[in-house]
């Protein structure tokens, strides 16, 4: 039937149905015939088969929904032996206690400083496995290095020493903590000293600045005790300060604000200056958001965490639990905080806390920690 | 010659073979245009015409040359102007007589090859026929459709000689993995089942699509495409992301130490680093630093509008910015959450479905979206007063991510006050972002206030994906995520654990990092 020879009007009913019949099926072959050349297609291009699996090794892969067991059937805490080997100093290190470890490795942590001075008053021996494993320590550890003060003020400003640490996970494992205490930090009371012979200026400005600094007569070197270390007195300090830096060096600072102010103070230019540094750009990241910043949330204290210590904490602060904020150097409105870190290493966290016992905040502190420092960590 | 071809097209395809297909698919099988579609060609007589101007269109005449029909499977010859219904086998007699050994098919575009007596499928011919087809797509405005995966001939070979082939169905664990616990690190690991769910971003990495062009191993983006391998590799250990760790420490140092933190923060961080890296992929450089045409801008940036009203000549000053997240202020704050701007409405659209009294997603959204006055003692210079004057300010979305994040500011640091705030909000498996949209604020604007909803349009509608929650205290806690799987199925994510979760349990969870994606995703 020629298309030209139809006109729709005139014909009835049944006619029009017929027609509409016709085309609907017309359809659904076409429609038909189009899946029919597909699957023709995929057999002989070769990749019809693709659909099949292996119906067994699917099965092991099946879901599992039951109670004490996790998707994969397993049952819960069976990974506590996990190990992972730390890119950075190469050694075998528990996953769990990755973090602190890589925290310390990095020269972040706050033990890092005592490795470096530990490094510093034994840079004389020529012991070399020692200096190698902390060499990592000595270029990230903004305390020591001191080409790269900005760097170091930098990572310092981050970190406000004020502001609390985790402690709740702290608190109640008191006991353990003080039974358990980390060798090294009694190690260093009896370090050798510092030899003043190989320091340049820069350096003993420094070192003598937070450090007794007094020459030992038998051994020549300067004892790396704090300002107030009983064993010299003040008239020598200063004697040994003009004797290296020259009579304009001779007053100390004052030992009481060095010893009780928490604060860090780093010029609030060096904040800026590494808030732009991580932005990298002057133009608006999305990771300012501006969401955040917009609302008018009131939040005046832009440091979740802080909390001064009491005073009577700061002498053995090298020790204790320093309180750090977080990332606070970001210029947010209201920027809110919290802590989440993870129960799941519950038994972890107790040994934690004790290689994390000698805070950064009071880097250059060499001050034996009593007992008694944990509690600062409530 | 692909596998499924065959020698006899050799004969065809001599002088200007290419051009000659071309025609035929153009003028028979796609027609591009309304005109050739209403229109067929017909050929002169004389033989099959090389260039195609000499070809004259007429109405309606494409039909069997034999016995007129206009259906039946119509072929074309391709050697000479013949066509000849498939079904009566017209088109094959006309084969035999002329030894023309091929035809193809005008409502498929398929070749016939009368030696082979089946379809064969020619590389070339078949180049040239995708070529027409996407032409064709375009003048009739449907624009790109998408096409499967095809393996190549070497992949062939390789799955046919590994027949122990796994398929990710609705039952299979495979694309779900734990994360070792490293110290604190939940915070990252909340924040890494969240990504690896993220179906684009899976996407985009399985199908290796990051080069690396940085020097040193400190590549983010590479170690992200290495956690998705190991998440899709079967295993079922959990994995133990200790060389993320330390390279987000590495490069985000305002984030490193061990201490618990926040997630929503690191989200922001990683997502930055990941940025920064990848813009080494985009080999064009981009103008603006933080507009680059990375996996992380296309997926996760959107736009916010922020206008600025000025109260005495109502003159509006907007701004647009790019954010990752958008951060919302809960009820329970001690800022004031209601009232709540008239007319304004989200939740017609949204259908929430809790009883009164529940705050929902939506409600933090009205808020947020809402005309703020700025008081007396904010006074913006009006560029067209020349002076300062009190104005309002409202933010709109722009131009909304394919992933949208939604922080619930739960914890609050004001000066008399640092809690968390528990505040349930409930949020919708299904959201529709429309109302908050700067176009539609235009349109409330222009007075129309009551707008229809347009449930045809899906450019805005999002499903829920992950939901990151904390519990306990500002100081000390711990974070799960919800992460779905295999449309509708869900999984929390706790650390090492991975078990299975109900709708339920998602919806009835505090929340505190929402991950909405884009439901329909359209070709540009």
């Amino acid at each position: 039937m020629k298309m030209e020879d139809m006109s729709l009007s005139g014909l009835d009913n049944t006619k029009l149905e017929a027609l509409a019949h016709d085309v609907y099926s017309d359809l659904v072959e076409d429609a038909c015939l189009g899946l029919c050349f597909e699957v023709h297609r995929a057999v002989k291009q070769g990749y019809f088969f693709l659909d099949d699996t292996d119906q067994e090794s699917m099965k092991d892969f099946e879901i599992v929904d039951q109670p004490g067991v996790d998707i994969f059937g397993q049952v819960y805490n069976q990974w506590k032996n996990k190990e992972c080997v730390c890119p950075n100093c190469s050694r075998s290190i528990a996953a769990s206690r990755f973090a602190p470890h890589l925290e310390k490795c990095l020269g972040m942590g706050r033990n890092s400083s005592r490795i470096a001075n530990r490094r510093i008053a034994s840079s004389n021996n020529t012991s070399k496995s020692e200096s190698d494993q902390e060499d990592n320590d000595d270029i990230n550890d903004n305390d020591w290095s001191y080409g790269s003060e900005k760097k170091a003020k930098k990572r310092k400003s981050e970190k406000n020493p004020n502001s609390p640490r985790r402690t709740k996970s702290l608190k109640h494992k008191n006991g353990e903590l003080s039974s358990s205490v980390n060798p090294d930090l009694y190690k260093y009371n009896y370090s050798s000293g510092i030899s003043y012979e190989t320091l340049g200026p820069e350096e003993l400005r420094s070192i003598l600045t937070t450090q007794c600094g007094v020459v030992s007569e038998h051994t020549k070197k300067m004892c790396t005790r704090s300002q107030r270390c009983p064993q010299h007195t003040d008239e020598q300090r200063r004697a040994v300060r003009v004797f290296l830096l020259g009579p304009s060096a001779s007053t100390l600072p004052n030992s009481d604000t060095m010893l009780e102010n928490d604060s860090y103070d780093a010029p609030d230019g060096q904040l800026i200056m590494s808030r732009l540094q991580w932005d990298g750009s002057s133009d608006i990241s999305p990771s300012d958001s501006a969401s955040s910043k917009a609302s008018t949330n009131n939040s005046e204290s832009k440091r979740p965490k802080k909390k001064k210590k009491p005073s009577t904490l700061s002498l053995t602060s090298a020790g204790g639990g320093g309180e750090r904020d977080k990332g606070q150097e970001r210029e947010r409105g209201d920027r809110e905080r919290v802590a989440g870190g993870g129960s799941g290493s519950g038994s972890s966290s107790s040994q934690n806390a004790l290689g994390l016992s000698s805070r950064k905040k009071r880097p250059k502190l060499p001050v034996p920690p009593a007992p008694s420092i944990y509690d600062d960590l409530n | 010659m692909s596998p499924a071809g065959c020698s006899h097209v050799n004969g065809f395809k001599v002088d200007n073979w290419k051009q000659n297909l071309r025609v035929i698919y153009q003028c028979f099988v796609w027609s591009g245009s309304a005109e050739t579609r209403k229109r067929k060609c017909v050929v002169e007589e004389g033989g099959f015409v090389p260039d195609a101007l000499k070809i004259t269109f007429k109405a309606k005449s494409c039909m069997c040359h034999m016995c007129g029909a206009h259906l039946n499977r119509l072929h074309s010859c391709l050697h000479c102007v013949f066509f000849g219904c498939f079904s009566k086998k017209h088109i094959h007699e006309h084969a035999k007589n002329k030894r023309h050994n091929l035809a193809i098919d005008l409502l498929y575009g398929g070749i016939y090859c009368f030696v082979c007596q089946d379809y064969i499928y020619d590389k070339d011919m078949e180049q040239i026929a995708k070529e027409e087809q996407r032409k064709a797509w375009k003048l009739q405005g449907i624009g790109e459709k998408y096409s499967m995966w095809e393996p190549t001939k070497r992949e062939l070979e390789l799955l046919r000689h590994n027949p122990k082939r796994r398929k990710i169905t609705a039952n299979c664990t495979i694309g779900l993995r734990g994360l070792i616990n490293l110290g604190n690190t939940c915070f990252m690991n909340c924040i890494v089942q969240a990504l690896t769910h993220t179906p684009l971003l899976r996407d985009f990495f399985l199908s290796d699509r990051h080069k690396c062009e940085m020097q040193s191993n400190s590549c983010l983006v590479c170690e992200m495409s290495q956690l998705f391998q190991e998440f899709y590799s079967g295993h079922r250990s959990p994995h133990i992301p200790f060389r993320l760790l330390h390279l987000v420490w590495t490069h985000a140092r305002h984030l490193a130490g061990y201490e618990q933190q926040d997630a929503h923060e690191f989200l922001i961080a990683a997502l930055d680093v990941l940025h920064r890296h990848c813009k080494d992929d985009n080999g064009k450089k981009a103008n603006n630093p933080n507009h680059c045409n990375c996996i992380i801008d296309q997926i996760f940036t959107g736009g916010l509008q922020s206008d600025v009203t000025c109260q005495v000549c109502h003159g509006v000053s907007t701004t647009i910015d790019p954010f990752w997240d958008i951060s919302l202020d809960l009820p329970g704050s001690s800022t004031p959450f209601w009232p709540l701007s008239p007319g304004s409405d989200g939740s017609v659209v949204n259908g929430d479905s809790h009883p009164s009294g529940a705050t929902t997603l939506t409600d933090c959204l009205r808020r947020f979206t809402r005309p703020e006055h700025l008081g007396s003692s904010a006074k913006i210079k009006c560029s067209g007063c020349h002076s300062y004057q009190e104005s309002t300010k409202q933010l709109t979305m722009k131009r909304l991510p394919i992933v949208a994040c939604f922080h619930l500011k739960r914890f609050e640091h004001s000066a008399k006050l640092r809690r968390k705030i528990t505040t349930y909000v409930s949020f919708p498996l299904e959201l529709d972002m429309t109302p908050f949209m700067a176009s539609s604020k235009e349109s409330r604007m222009n007075g129309q206030y009551q707008q229809p909803v347009d449930s045809l349009n899906n450019d805005n509608k999002y499903s829920l994906f992950a939901v990151v929650n904390h519990q306990g205290t500002l100081e000390s806690g711990h974070y799960t995520t919800f992460i779905r799987q295999h449309k509708d199925q869900w999984f929390k994510c706790d650390d090492a654990i991975i078990t299975k979760a109900s709708i339920k349990d998602v919806l009835d969870s505090e929340g505190y990092l929402l991950f909405y994606h884009k439901q329909f995703l359209e070709y540009e």
